[in-house]
């Protein structure tokens, strides 16, 4: 089985992960690889939150802002 | 005319960029608003735009 | 633009008719029964959610006008993909069955909505109102009717906004830029500027926009295709808005993107490859023949074509260019009393003077109706919310088909039962549209029935559709809080349309990490503020009378301070304008009006000291000779204005010929110059402005130079009147002027920043020389008046900025919040700028945005409160020591150090917090939470999705 990446994404909800709603609008088709996490402005996003997920087992995190 | 017979209501004829911004003013403002516009959908011109200038950033 | 049309769509006080037009209006000024023709969209916009599982039975096509017709489209189709209602429509005239009562397929395939509705019939409507604002808009210039150009003959030749479209990533080609003829990459582009503006035959008037849209349009596709070679074919490029210079700048430096200023003589098609062949005149005179691959002509604006009939139904009189008639000083006002205009109607015009406009219109509607204000709209009464604290977590979760949006793609079964296994749900349900009235009513229902404390729903995106459920709990008891969203749809099902496993291992993750969220949910309270109402106008210039008589016209206390003895700022230098009206007339007026108004308190000679507050509670100090004041309030607008440059340049100061255009207007008013001064007037544009220290155009100076020497000609008929410029800015109507001036024989020479004009004196003579390009020599003059337009340039501003924290530009003019969708706001709530303090402009547009201002600083004055939406930051004070970084860091200055018993501690200021969250994040004792998003709550959702990873 070829390697699957398990990508954790933190979206800032007025560009990116409103953008990442744009791509479903234009049924833009990207692999399944990636689950989000709304936040309200990715100034938000406290390093512990990436140092935590990667501890999991997290491969890649895309902080979208 | 005495004011007690004006009413609270306006209408917004044309819901591009314009009519959208003017209705929602009136509507925060406390006035009831009906917004006629002429096609199926609101958001005129503007809608058919990619980029806007001078930022940049995209219409929608 | 999304925001706008989602709260336009969702507001309780907007009703949205869509498809129809007005037939007739009867009644008067606040108070006209309107009819409205509603045309039959075959499809019930209540029901409809847009789910679209009905386009396929459609055997219909037809042209998809949105995307300039470029493509086809079913004939059951929605406009485009975020429209507003978001609801499909059926074309009458491609559709079967309205046609030859045939198919009904579209009926079969919404069997279970039953949104489609064949029997729909037109309906008249009447409607009461006490105003109406007109905003029909604009449509593109017809090219065809320049044959010369051969649009519609030759393939390559295309609009500008089919290039806008093209260049779209939601567009026809997906943003690919290619050329109709063969669907290539074209590599050399032309854009032909002034195509059915300026010109005798089609429109007299200059368009406004279609200058700068061509240069972005053109950066895009640089963008796209770094490689391309772009040309731009112009007379003069009219960049004249708030940072529109440096953009033209950016075009030409950054991008390469080449500008040629030309007549053009006509346009060959290759028969052999469909390029297209441009002969050309320059400047210079000399003859140019170049193939480009695709032509691209800059239509302009003409009114909507329906513009005319809603003119004569409304009883509004156009002007002779077929736009609304609009009088300089009050641009707002049509011809009929109540019923007032803005955006593209009244003049052609971009974005922000679109939205400035509209908002200046209302201001006009609401000062007009302000008593019987909020009497039509009411506060929906709510149930008490339940008290959930201490409850064990209840959570109920819904997973929406989405017709088969999410249906078809992910196992909405399997989700189900995969989500009933979680810890604290105590209720999962699948629902065909979860948004579906019906199916609202059911959460509620099973909200009560199964006591349910926190709601988890699968489907959509949260950005449109969470208001909705929330406002549905609401209705339940629950807070608005308790509620999480996972979006299955927009960003699982719709992308991984053809990975159906995948995509319900996704989903199943998503609503995992909901479930992990809600568990830690807590009710929230809307904080409510309440506002002073009460507006402090900084600056009693005309844009900053205007505001404040238009926030007393609305019923609005106001004070309005100035530093001057005298009220009127640049208005009082003012003679008359470009149209022949007297503004110093509109300045008496404007004054008396003030000095009358008993809700106006003025106050000359005042400084403001000190600021200090938040939207609905501002205090404010301002100090004159005589007295300190100290006031409340809940609003501040900016109206701080500017002046003219004073020259350094061209001998101006130290040789008394040589003087500004505004002590030239000011000379010509009072008749103090002898007429031997008028013998030879040279007039220089640009001075000061578009220069290496001051990248930006000044807008007006190119119109009242014009003025000037209309009067002048007036004046003295023998005079001869020299403008050295670069490029002639008389956007819009104004246009017509600078036709008049040429045929009053004033001549216009071109100079570039490379050949500046010399100034030089000789025996108390000054002498002017320009490189005349046509003649290709140097030109000398020796003028008895030497006139500089001169830039305009913000008044202090830096002091404002500085007590209000309010950013200004580069230029030193205040900067919006959004140059589009607020232009006249501030990013800090509660504060809004107009007038010359925020760009240069004219009189008539400093009035619209100074009603603007006025009509946005009215809505939370007449509120009376402002509601903070509780994703705002709170501080635990225990771990909190004041360290003040959270200060520094908030854009909004929504986060303060303050003195407490404990010792000083961080605060919100809750009126204004955004919720960004940058505060919470830099805080190095984690003493800052943000509602709805706490840190525990984002990590709780990390930890859902890696647990699934162990059991997978
Ligand atoms: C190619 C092109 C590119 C542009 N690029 C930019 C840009 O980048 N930046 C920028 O700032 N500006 C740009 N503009 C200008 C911008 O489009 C306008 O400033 C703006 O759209 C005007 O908004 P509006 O609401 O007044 O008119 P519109 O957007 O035209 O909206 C009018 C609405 O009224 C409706 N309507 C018309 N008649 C009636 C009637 N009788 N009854 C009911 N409804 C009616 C229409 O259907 C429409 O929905 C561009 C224009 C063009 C043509
Ligand atoms: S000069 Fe005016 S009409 Fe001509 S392209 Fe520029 S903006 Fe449009
Ligand atoms: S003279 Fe003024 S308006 Fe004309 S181009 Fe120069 S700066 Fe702009």
């Amino acid at each position: 089985m070829s390697f699957e990446p398990k990508i954790l994404g933190i979206l800032c909800n007025w560009c990116a992960y409103a953008g990442g709603d744009l791509a479903g609008v234009s049924r833009i088709q990207y692999p399944p690889n990636m689950r989000s996490v709304r936040v309200m402005c990715t100034g938000r996003v406290d390093p512990v939150f990436l140092i935590e997920a990667f501890a999991k087992g997290c491969d890649g995190i895309w902080v979208g802002g | 005319m005495s004011d007690s017979k004006k009413i609270g209501a306006v209408m917004v004829v044309g819901g591009g960029i314009t009519g959208m911004q003017a209705s929602l003013d009136l509507a925060e403002l406390g006035y009831l608003v009906y917004l006629v516009e002429n096609s199926p959908a609101i958001g005129g011109t503007m809608s058919q735009l990619d980029k806007t200038f001078p930022t940049l950033d995209c219409a929608m | 633009m999304s925001p706008k049309l989602v709260e336009s769509g969702r507001h309780p006080n907007i009703k949205i008719i869509a498809n129809a037009e007005v037939e007739s209006i009867q009644g008067e000024a606040g108070n006209f029964k309107v009819t409205v023709l509603k045309r039959p969209r075959y499809v019930n916009e209540e029901v409809c959610n847009a789910c679209g599982s009905c386009v396929e039975y459609c055997p219909e096509i037809m042209k998809d006008y949105y995307n300039e017709n470029l493509v086809e489209q079913k004939s059951l189709h929605i406009p485009y993909p975020q429209a507003v209602p978001a609801s499909y429509v059926i074309d009458p005239i491609s559709c079967l069955f309205v046609q030859k009562n045939e198919c009904r397929q579209c009926e079969q395939a919404c069997k279970e909505l039953k949104a489609i509705d064949l029997n729909q019939a037109e309906e008249h409507l009447e409607i009461e109102v006490g105003s109406v604002i007109l905003s029909p808009g604009l449509d593109e210039f017809n090219a065809r009717r320049k044959k010369d150009y051969g649009y519609g003959e030759y393939p390559n030749v295309i609009t500008s906004i089919e290039f806008e479209r093209i260049l779209s990533a939601s567009g026809p080609f997906e943003g690919q830029i290619t050329r109709p003829s063969d669907s290539v990459h074209p590599k050399k582009i032309a854009f032909l500027q002034c195509v059915g503006s300026r010109d005798q035959s089609t429109n007299p008037y200059c368009s406004s926009v279609c200058c700068t849209y061509a240069i972005k349009e053109a950066i895009v596709a640089k963008e796209h295709e770094p490689d391309l070679d772009i040309s731009i074919f112009y007379m003069d490029i009219r960049t004249h808005g708030k940072n529109f210079e440096r953009f033209y700048e950016r075009a030409k430096n950054e991008f390469g993107i080449k500008f040629i200023r030309s007549r053009l003589a006509d346009v060959e098609r290759s028969q052999s490859t469909e390029d297209l062949i441009l002969n050309y005149v320059t400047d210079d005179g000399k003859h140019h023949k170049d193939e480009f691959n695709l032509l691209v002509v800059s239509v302009g604006l003409e009114p909507s074509k329906t513009a005319g009939s809603l003119a004569k139904t409304m009883g509004v009189k156009l002007n002779e260019e077929g736009f609304c008639q609009t009088h300089e000083f009050s641009p707002t006002s049509t011809t009929k009393e109540g019923v007032f205009v803005a955006g593209a109607f009244q003049s052609p015009k971009d974005i922000p003077e679109s939205v400035v406009q509209a908002s200046g219109s209302v201001s006009l509607a609401a000062g007009f109706l302000s008593d019987v204000r909020g009497t039509l709209v009411e506060e929906k009464e709510l149930v008490p919310e339940i008290d959930v604290e201490g409850q064990e977590p209840r959570i109920g979760v819904f997973v929406c088909h989405c017709g088969i949006n999410v249906a078809g793609v992910a196992d909405v079964t399997k989700l189900k039962e995969s989500a009933e296994k979680l810890d604290n749900v105590v209720y999962a349900d699948e629902s065909v549209y979860a948004c579906s009235k019906d199916s609202q009513e059911k959460i509620k229902q099973l909200i009560e029935e199964h006591k349910l404390n926190r709601i988890v729903l699968a489907a959509c995106t949260p950005r449109t559709h969470e208001p909705l459920f929330q406002d549905t709990i609401r209705e339940a008891g629950l807070n608005k809080c308790l509620f999480e969203m996972a979006n299955i749809r927009d960003q699982c099902t719709w992308v991984h349309a053809h990975e159906k496993d995948a995509a319900t291992q996704k989903a199943d993750d998503l609503l995992r990490m909901g479930v992990a969220k809600a568990r830690k949910l807590v009710p929230l309270k809307e904080e409510i503020i309440q506002v002073d109402p009460k507006a402090l106008v900084i600056g009693g210039g005309f844009a900053g009378m205007t505001a404040a008589l238009s926030l007393a016209n609305q019923g609005f206390e106001c004070y309005l301070v100035e530093k001057e003895k005298e009220l009127g700022g640049n208005l009082r230098h003012i003679k008359f304008t470009l149209n022949q009206n007297d503004s110093q007339k509109l300045l008496d007026e404007t004054i008396e009006r003030v000095e009358k108004n008993s809700l106006i308190k003025v106050h000359t000679q005042t400084q403001v000291k000190d600021v200090s507050g938040y939207i609905g509670n501002f205090v404010t100090a301002f100090s004159s000779e005589e007295e300190e004041t100290k006031i409340t309030h809940g609003v501040i607008i900016v109206a701080t204005g500017g002046h003219e440059y004073e020259p350094t340049e061209y001998l101006h100061g130290k040789h008394g010929d040589v003087i500004t255009q505004q002590k030239l207007g000011e000379k010509l008013a009072s008749g103090e110059l002898e007429s031997s001064k008028f013998k030879d007037v040279v007039m220089i544009q640009c001075v000061g402005s578009r220069t290496e220290e001051r990248p930006y155009c000044s807008r007006i100076c190119c119109s009242v130079a014009i003025k000037n020497a209309l009067k002048i000609k007036a004046q003295h008929a023998k005079s001869n009147i020299y403008i050295l410029c670069r490029d002639i800015r008389t956007y819009g109507f104004i246009e017509k002027y600078y036709r008049s001036a040429r045929e009053e024989g004033i001549i216009f020479i071109r100079y570039d920043l490379e050949n500046k004009p010399n100034v030089s004196e000789e025996n108390g003579e000054l002498q002017v020389s320009v490189f005349e390009s046509i003649v290709g020599e140097q030109l000398v003059i020796k003028p008895s008046l030497l006139a500089l337009s001169s830039a305009i340039i913000p008044n202090y501003n830096k002091d404002i900025a500085q007590l209000l924290k309010i950013p200004v530009n580069e230029d030193g003019f205040f900067q919006e919040a959004h140059v589009k969708l607020r232009p006249v706001d501030f990013s800090t709530d509660g504060i809004y700028v107009c007038g010359l303090a925020h760009s240069p402009k004219n009189i008539e547009e400093s009035l619209s945005q100074a009603n603007a201002a006025a009509a946005r600083a009215a809505i939370p004055l007449s509120r009376g409160h402002v509601a903070a939406e509780p994703i705002v930051s709170s501080v635990d004070t225990d771990k909190c020591f004041g360290c003040g970084i959270c200060e520094y860091l908030c854009p909004y200055s929504s986060i303060k150090v303050v003195e407490t018993e404990s010792g000083e501690k961080a605060q919100t200021i809750t009126a204004s917090c955004k919720g960004c969250g940058i505060c919470a994040s830099k805080c190095p004792r984690q003493a800052i939470s943000m509602g709805r998003f706490t840190d525990e709550h984002i990590l709780l959702q990390i930890n859902a999705y890696m647990e699934g990873l162990k059991n997978a």
